[in-house]
């Protein structure tokens, strides 16, 4: 076998292999470069509701629990409260906060949830496993070198690097470099 | 295509042995002793530079990048800022009422680079910018470096 068949079997094979990492790290890429203008991990509502009882400063945080669990009829396990100032109180549930203020007579219902696929690949993408997970980034980033490099080869005549292909490639270059011309 | 079936199902054995809680984040914690959250805000000019361990629940996540945890004192209304580098701790927005278990350094900023007036960053979080006469003012904050949530 020459060396391009070596090269065009080693591109689809390892092609192959970094499909799933290809997406993963693409689409988390597309999400968290956004991180200014959305959540990428999260779906979250802050709904601003008026409560009805009233409360003393004096009252313990059970009472002020109680009047809220029953005010908003929850059923969920409550986790935990901080009580930040004397009327105000956090009640904290799965997925869900309860921030009140008793002199304001409001309270602010925050529910949290995944976003699905999305979080799951940014936490891979912006290694948060850390670990052995940053072996399998470093390798699949080797494999990413690796595909450049081989997919340069794949062809040759008219429509390989010594055609229009090293083209493509200095365009390729180019666009980088003229944004760090621009804004570096 | 035997060596290919095998490494896929040796990963798998290796996800199913290696399958973590996820509830350890960043370095491995070396302090025994535990700070109360209150002394240090009590009297945070002893602590500013020094390690501390401390344990409070969870009463704010930063949204966006899971770079802070807002932890609260045992006893009474008040809570210090655990902040850690963007992406190399990142704390889950279901922390929240959890209980963490945190070390770190005590250090001071002013208000000003606390709210991060200047460059908008965080867009979408609680902010208060101060006023001009507040700006100067120190506040104090906890650098995490390890944290468990328990």
């Amino acid at each position: 076998m020459n060396w391009r068949k070596w090269n065009n079997v080693l591109h689809r094979d390892i092609g192959y292999l970094a499909v799933g990492l290809t997406l993963i790290y693409s689409i988390s890429g597309i999400a968290v470069n956004h991180v200014n203008e959305w959540n990428p991990n999260y779906n979250i509502t802050k709904d601003t509701v008026a409560i009805a009882s009233s409360a003393d400063s004096s009252e313990t945080n059970e009472s002020l629990i109680a009047k809220l669990q029953n005010e908003f009829n929850i059923a969920d396990t409550l986790k935990n409260s901080f009580r930040s100032a004397p009327l105000k109180i956090q009640l904290f549930f799965e997925k869900k906060t309860i921030t009140a203020d008793f002199e304001k007579r409001s309270a602010i219902v925050e529910v949290v949830s995944n976003k699905p696929i999305l979080r799951e690949s940014n936490f891979l993408h912006l290694n948060a496993p850390k670990k052995l997970w940053t072996y399998v980034a470093d390798a699949f980033a080797v494999s990413l070198i690796l595909l450049a490099i081989t997919g340069m080869f794949m062809l040759k005549g008219k429509n390989g690097l010594s055609g229009r292909g090293k083209w493509f490639v200095i365009a390729g270059f180019i666009i980088p470099v003229a944004f760090l011309i621009i804004y570096f | 295509m035997k060596i290919l079936k095998s490494a896929i199902l040796g990963i798998l054995l290796f996800t199913l042995i290696n399958a973590e809680d996820g509830k350890k984040y960043g370095s491995e914690l070396t302090l025994t002793e535990k700070t109360d959250v209150t002394a240090i805000l009590e009297k945070p000019a002893e602590f500013d530079g020094k390690k501390v361990l401390i344990e409070g629940t969870i009463v704010g996540v930063c949204e966006s990048r899971g770079c802070w945890i807002d932890v609260a004192a045992k006893e009474g209304y008040e809570k210090i800022r655990v902040k850690v580098d963007d992406g190399v701790i990142v704390f889950p927005l279901e922390a929240k009422g959890k209980t963490a278990v945190v070390e770190g350094e005590v250090y001071a900023l002013t208000m000003e680079q606390e709210h991060n007036c200047a460059s908008g960053e965080h867009k979408g979080e609680e902010k208060s910018c101060c006023s001009e006469s507040e700006k100067e003012k120190k506040v104090y904050q906890i650098k995490g470096l390890g944290a468990v949530i328990k």
